[in-house]
């Protein structure tokens, strides 16, 4: 008798293609939207991570601080800039941190009748330990460099393909300004990470370009490695104190912790997902809604049917057990479709993101398990929910009631 | 004695406004017979045909069925009663769309837990003694009204039931094959078959050998027409 009944409700399934696609549909659209949706939101973390890694960990960023004109005013007279000598003072003081002082310079570089205006960055041999970005020939600046004001520049990927093509570059001479520099090392590619575009820097020792560009010895910031994640805070504050010592008393200063950064991401992440989170549950209640409406349009044909179902012997048992084999077996056939649309989907947009997005090639939707896990859970208990209501309202009818519902 | 009503009352409750449709009806059915149960629309025959069916409980009053007092017993036995003991056939049909002549008589066969191998072979019969052999794999909507109705006579025998219950069976269909489900009906009552027909039609009436006339919810006439012998069953 069950396996009768069972095989009854799939024939009402295939019997009735329409109604069943339908019911189907709403499934599937709820299913694919969570899983794609979820998919992106967890691509784009993944790709948030990556690319703070890539730009080196453990990372404290110092800057000064603008003041106000009372400020100004008030402190006329003090030592209120962040100059290379704070940099050196700190790596005597703190010799197990990495620091890397960085100043930016506007300039034009000639190499034969090849020539690129841009920025010119003058740092430490640090710089490429510091951000995890090394040469992929040749060297970086060196100690040695800075000792001597060497006018060596090394180039990114892309500078050193605008000047001097597929030539070898290493040991070429290129002008930048008037001043006369040799090509030291090419950088390996590495993109573009929140809108720098590591490839077309331009490297040159910090007092080279302190020396000969700038004529004084302010910097735009500092970079500094901590060995120690547990120690970051710490440090930060004791650098603070430093710093603050040394410009006579005035807190001109920042110090941005990149934990404090990635926490502010995933503050961020957070309220991604759950506008993105919001959107797929209403993809759900939408899909759950179809469904519903489709059960509702058929209620009238179907409470018929119950009711010639009971007159002519089903007790009502079997009726439940009918629609609930029929619920069962669109939603978990709709939420199977559904995973299969949901990744491609994701996969799809994540390409197009991929493409859409500057520095965005190596991004791409993960799926999670557990995101489908819930989808499919939710779907099936949502079509087999909204299958089985207008089934056990019209099995409690008098056979007499149901069979005459108009 | 087949069927005995004891002073049945069924009384719709309209908002607070109670409805009589059944006064006081009390009547016999012997095994066997043909009745007509004859009235205008609103004369409540079809409450009476609902109360006589299982499909409908009284407000008062005792029904038995073969000997069993049904308005007292669970659900879950009329819907046995109902499955075994009576064969269902509506004005309307009510075949399930969508289904084969052949699947729409199995139901009653397969809510009674017989095999598939038994629901087959019982349907197929069926259907070849309403004249069907030919419509075995037809769905409902590529038959005709006449060729709808057998099918569903061929469903209410399924379970060999002691009453056949029909409800303006010929309503919905040209003379011609009203005549031709008439003359099945007289078919199966020189064969034994009790049956409870309900028309609002005299002359249909005059099929049946006994004719019962309701009028606002009593039984107004109770007459035998021609040939009062109830065939032994």
């Amino acid at each position: 008798m069950l396996r009768s009944i069972f095989l009854d409700a799939l024939k009402n399934l295939s019997g009735n293609a329409l109604r069943s696609g339908l019911t189907m549909l709403g499934v599937i659209i709820g299913v694919a939207a969570v899983i794609t949706m979820i998919a992106i939101v967890e691509g784009g973390q993944v790709w948030l991570v990556n690319s703070l890694e890539r730009m080196g960990t453990n990372l404290l960023f110092v800057w000064k601080k603008r003041l106000t004109v009372e400020e100004r005013q008030l402190f006329a007279g003090r030592n209120t800039e962040l100059r290379y000598d704070d940099a050196l003072a700190i790596q005597t003081r703190f010799p197990d941190l990495l620091v890397a002082p960085i100043i930016e310079l506007d300039g034009q570089l000639k190499a034969g009748d090849r020539d690129y205006s841009g920025r010119i960055t003058g740092t430490s041999p640090e710089y490429s330990q510091i951000r995890n970005f090394r040469p992929e020939s040749g060297r970086f600046v060196s100690s040695l460099d800075i000792k001597e004001w060497n006018r060596s520049v090394v180039l990114g990927h892309t500078i050193a393909e605008v000047l001097f093509g597929s030539q070898p570059a290493i040991g070429e001479d290129v002008k930048i300004g008037d001043q006369r520099f040799t090509v030291k090392g090419i950088m390996e590619p590495k993109g573009e990470i929140y809108g720098h575009d590591y490839d077309e820097m331009v490297i040159i020792p910090i007092s080279t370009g302190l020396r000969f560009f700038q004529g004084s010895d302010k910097i735009r910031s500092m970079i500094i490695h901590v060995p120690d994640r547990q120690r970051m805070d710490e440090i930060s504050q004791a650098l603070h104190q430093f710093l603050v010592q040394r410009h006579e008393g005035v807190d001109d200063i920042h110090i941005r912790n990149q934990g404090e950064f990635l926490s502010a991401v995933d503050q961020t992440l957070l309220t991604f997902r759950l506008v993105l989170g919001g959107i797929a549950v209403i993809a759900l209640l939408v899909g759950g809604i179809g469904i519903m409406n489709i059960m509702l349009v058929t209620v009238t044909e179907r409470t018929r049917e119950i009711g010639l179902r009971k007159a002519i012997g089903a007790r009502r048992q079997d009726i439940l057990l009918q629609f609930l084999i029929e619920s069962t077996t669109i939603s978990v056939i709709g939420g199977s479709i559904g995973i299969l649309v949901g990744i491609l989907a994701a996969y799809g947009i994540g390409d197009v993101v991929a493409r859409a997005m500057p520095g965005g090639g190596d991004w791409g939707a993960v799926v999670q398990p557990t995101a489908i896990a819930i989808a499919f859970a939710f779907a099936v208990v949502v079509g087999v929910g909204f299958g089985l209501f207008p089934a056990m309202k019209a099995s409690k009818l008098e056979p007499a009631e149901a069979l005459r519902y108009q | 004695m087949l069927i005995e009503l004891n002073h049945i009352f069924k009384i719709y409750q309209a908002g607070h406004v109670e409805v009589p449709a059944l006064i006081d009806i009390t009547l016999q059915v012997n095994k066997g017979e043909f009745v007509a149960i004859i009235g205008q629309s609103g004369s409540g025959k079809t409450t009476l045909l609902d109360i006589i069916g299982c499909l409908s409980r009284p407000t008062s009053g005792e029904y038995w069925l073969d000997g069993d007092l049904v308005n007292t017993l669970p659900d879950s036995r009329l819907t046995g009663i109902r499955n075994k003991k009576i064969g269902f056939i509506f004005q309307t049909f009510h075949l399930l769309a969508r289904k084969t002549a052949l699947e729409n008589v199995q139901l009653p066969l397969m809510y009674a837990g017989a095999s598939r191998t038994v629901q087959h072979d019982t349907a197929r019969t069926l259907l070849t003694k309403v004249g069907l052999q030919d419509r075995l794999r037809h769905y409902s909507n590529q038959l005709s009204g006449g060729q709808q109705q057998r099918v569903a006579i061929a469903r209410a025998l399924a379970n060999s039931p002691a009453l056949l219950l029909a409800d303006e069976p010929t309503g919905n269909l040209d003379s011609q094959s009203g005549k031709d489900i008439l003359a099945l009906f007289e078919q199966l009552h020189r064969h034994g078959q009790t049956i409870v027909m309900i028309t609002h039609d005299p002359l249909i009436a005059q099929q049946a050998e006994r004719r019962i006339t309701l009028a606002d919810g009593r039984v107004v006439a109770d007459e035998y027409m021609h040939h009062p012998l109830p065939v032994p069953g």
